[in-house]
């Protein structure tokens, strides 16, 4: 018997075999507590393809008088992204300097401050809003807080993560110099670490324009609750139509964060 | 004698940054000044928060069969979702590359079409996917899999993009067919951040996944809503836990993972 | 005359267990150029740091003009620092500002309150710093941005920058361990030049023997944390040389033959 000739290293072929392996059980598995199969989708092609036809085309426009209050909900909803992640931003910048131990003046604290945002951060935006409309009650406030939280997490562990790559060697040779904390902050970390920062702030304002239509659908107000209440009673042409809205709304606004984050990176 | 002031700054630094600064600021005013919260109400709530998660520790494990079933339910379309869209992904991605099949109009369908499925967020697709399969497993796989796989296309093409353009004429010169060349050259160049994204989707995934529930899906989510709805803040809290310890093992290992590729 | 910097039985061990100084003892005095050498991790840049307390040492005394280091804290530890100029193996600058700017942040331990945040210089401090730029040849760069420099150019920066601290003594850990032979020659010629001049104390930690034989006035034999040499160049001699760096004066030197070792010496 001949030996077979390998074609790539060993170890990184054991490495790419054991994740085909491990991908394949988890399948299994998976499928199996499930029940899930994919026949079942294909067998109700047919359902699938009359529920587009008839109930969802052609999109139409709900009724004349309410369509100034979906154009309405559409700028709640921007403006809910809008200022929650700003606010979360400022806020997370402040934090996130006491999150690197390189960098802040207590380091013994960076621990913690990392621990409380991977807390905050791991819990979905939803949740944090359900936990919330139990003691704030519903409204646009709330669905605020919710966006404010997961993404002041998130901000907090990227702005650490970007401090600690561009700006640790800077930041010891100011405090070389004698240079107080907020001085360091200043003439060190801010002009070396603003563009990597906006950069970040620019893709949570993407994911929060989505996540707050979310957050408006379970009673956070915005877009999200008009499309939620269309599709609850079954005026599918009219949602479809709202989705469209919807659609433009985030296309809209990944293309001018991708031209801003290009100017900001220059 | 010069007394003029002498500029330290530099003569070509960003100018586009300090404006870009003020109109944020600007545009967050006019938001929450159109938001119209009450902050008053707001706060004087505020003490109400802690009573929640007062609450909300008081773990209460009598329900734990419901929840740990749905909470394996919830993972496991999770990791389904992400398999089926894995293999679309990447069938499409190599449609919406235009390096592979050199196609401009054909990659550019595939994108634009794609662009428009990730546009709209994923609860949308589930909820339409309910209306159309019923309750199960299924609608929340397949509404998952419509913005993952619209995700992977779009990056998964990104990576291939990325390939420089002389590997692939090294191949076209030998008279190699463009399937193989995909297979051969370009998938195998780009596993490593195919593991990455697929990592990176997983803890979405399963994030969203959570939070179907919410929208009337089933799974942990909906043990989440229905319990804090039905005031059992103990069963909440351990669900809500064992979100956390789930989507904070998904983050860890994967952490591992990438350090492996790089 | 009283010495600028004492140590007294210095130890420091890092949490991991790592003993990276032991018992060390030595003094500076005024005008004085030591290099310290010895094999990658013996301990030299964790020494030099230990002067400014960029790392805090765990027994023994750092006296610098005076005063103990390891006892001063906040405001004090800056004033102390601010005497003490440190140059960096990777420059450390903040390059996305100017190059005036970077040589600016040397008066930074200088200046209080909100003038120092905003970074709003006085009109004496930027004409020093533009004199010290044309001292050292870029005065044409001076409003670049510092990333647009060569590598040996972001140096001289960083000397200017610990020159305008008005040091009464220099650090410098490894400065020309990034740097190609010709840059690496400015950079000493400068550093021995600008100490000279003001009567600055200097402590190089160096990888090349023989730049450290050419400049200092003595040198510091470091190896796994103590010191095993200290005495002027002239004295170091092969034996010392195999004992700091546990291998032979040969194995040291790149393509080293007989020949390139007389002229080394000669150097000396």
């Amino acid at each position: 018997m001949t030996k077979r000739i390998p074609l790539i290293a060993r170890d990184l072929k054991r490495l790419y075999t054991g994740f085909l392996i491990a991908a394949v059980l988890l399948f299994i598995v998976c499928s199996v507590l499930t029940n899930f199969n994919v026949m079942t989708l294909i067998a109700n092609g047919d359902a699938f393809w009359e529920f587009i036809t008839e109930d969802f085309l052609p999109p139409a426009l709900p009724k004349a008088d309410r369509i100034p209050g979906v154009l309405s909900s559409v700028l709640v909803t921007l403006a809910l992204a809008m200022s929650a992640t700003t606010v979360a931003a400022v806020f997370a910048f402040f934090v996130a300097l006491f999150g690197s131990e390189r960098v802040s003046p207590f380091p013994r604290l960076a621990k913690l401050v990392r621990g409380f945002a991977t807390f905050l951060r791991n819990i979905p935006a939803l949740v944090w809003a359900f936990i919330l409309f139990s003691s704030l009650g519903i409204g646009t406030g709330v669905g605020f807080v919710a966006l404010f939280i997961t993404s002041f997490a998130f901000m907090v562990r990227a702005f650490v993560e970007t401090m600690e790559d561009v700006s640790q060697d800077c930041v010891e040779s100011l405090q070389a110099v004698g240079a107080s904390f907020p001085q360091r902050v200043t003439q060190a970390i801010l002009p070396s670490c603003l563009s990597g920062f906006l950069s970040w702030f620019l893709y949570c304002v993407e994911v929060n324009i989505r996540a707050s239509t979310i957050v408006g659908m379970v009673g956070g107000g915005g877009v999200g609750l008009t499309l939620f209440s269309y599709i609850k009673s079954f005026q599918y042409d009219i949602a479809l139509s709202i989705i469209l809205l919807v659609a433009v709304m985030v296309i809209v606004v990944d293309r001018v964060t991708g031209k801003l984050r290009k100017e900001i990176l220059k | 004698m010069n007394r003029e002031k002498i500029s330290v700054k530099c003569r070509q630094r960003n100018r586009f940054i300090p404006g870009f600064l003020i109109g944020v600021a600007v545009l967050t005013v006019i938001s929450l000044l159109y938001l119209k919260i009450d902050w008053l109400k707001m706060a004087s709530r505020v003490p109400d928060i802690g009573g929640v998660f007062w609450e909300l520790a008081h773990l209460d494990f009598s329900n734990m069969d419901l929840i740990f079933s749905s909470l394996v339910e919830t993972v496991s379309i999770a990791v389904l979702s992400l398999l089926y869209s894995l293999l679309l992904g990447i069938l499409f991605g190599m449609l919406a590359a235009k390096n592979v099949f050199k196609h401009p109009i054909l990659s550019a369908a595939v994108q634009s079409f794609f662009t428009f499925l990730r546009a709209v967020p994923t609860p949308v697709w589930v909820l339409l996917m309910l209306v159309c399969l019923g309750m199960g497993p299924e609608a929340g796989v397949a509404g998952l899999c419509v913005h993952t796989t619209a995700f992977f296309t779009k990056s998964f093409a990104q990576s291939f993009e990325d390939i420089p353009e002389e590997t692939i004429e090294a191949l076209e010169v030998t008279g190699t067919g463009r399937l193989s060349i995909f297979f051969n050259a370009v998938l195998p160049a780009s596993l490593g951040q195919i593991v990455a994204w697929a990592g990176m989707r997983l803890e979405t995934n399963f994030s969203e996944c959570a939070i179907l529930g919410m929208v009337g899906a089933g799974g942990i989510g909906y043990v989440i809503s229905n319990s804090l709805q039905g005031y059992d803040y103990g069963t909440a809290g351990v669900a809500i836990l064992l979100v956390f310890l789930v989507a904070y093992m998904i983050e860890r290992v994967f952490v591992r993972i990438k350090r492996k590729f790089n | 005359m009283e010495p600028i910097l004492r140590f007294e039985h210095v130890a420091k061990e890092y949490p991991n267990g790592v003993h990276a100084l032991r018992d060390v003892s030595f003094e500076v005095k005024e005008g004085e150029f030591i290099s310290v050498i010895g094999p990658s991790g013996s301990g030299k840049s964790t020494l030099l740091r230990a002067i400014n307390r960029l790392i805090p040492i765990s027994g023994g005394r750092v006296i610098l003009d005076g005063r103990s280091v390891s006892d001063q804290k906040g405001r004090n530890l800056r004033a102390v620092r601010r005497e003490v100029g440190m140059i960096f193996q990777n420059y450390n600058l903040v390059y996305s500002l100017s190059v005036l700017q970077n040589v600016l942040h040397g008066r930074l331990g200088y200046m209080k309150g909100l003038r120092g945040i905003f970074g709003r210089y006085s009109e004496n401090d930027k004409k020093e710093a533009l004199a010290l730029l044309s001292e050292m040849g870029l005065e044409d760069f001076c409003c670049n941005r510092a990333s647009d420099l060569s590598g040996g150019q972001k140096q001289r920066v960083g000397i200017a920058r610990a020159i305008m601290q008005k040091p009464k003594l220099l650090l410098c850990d490894e400065p020309i361990a990034s740097l190609d032979p010709s840059s690496s020659k400015t950079i000493m010629d400068l550093l021995w030049s600008m100490t000279k001049r003001r009567g600055i104390a200097c402590i190089v930690n160096l990888h090349q023997l023989d730049v450290a034989l050419k400049y200092s006035t003595r040198i510091i034999g470091l190896s796994k944390g103590e010191i095993v040499f200290d005495g002027a160049p002239e004295r170091l001699d092969d034996t010392m040389i195999e004992e700091i760096y546990g291998t032979s004066r040969e194995n040291l030197m790149i393509g080293g033959t007989e020949d390139d070792k007389a002229d080394t010496v000669n150097c000396a």
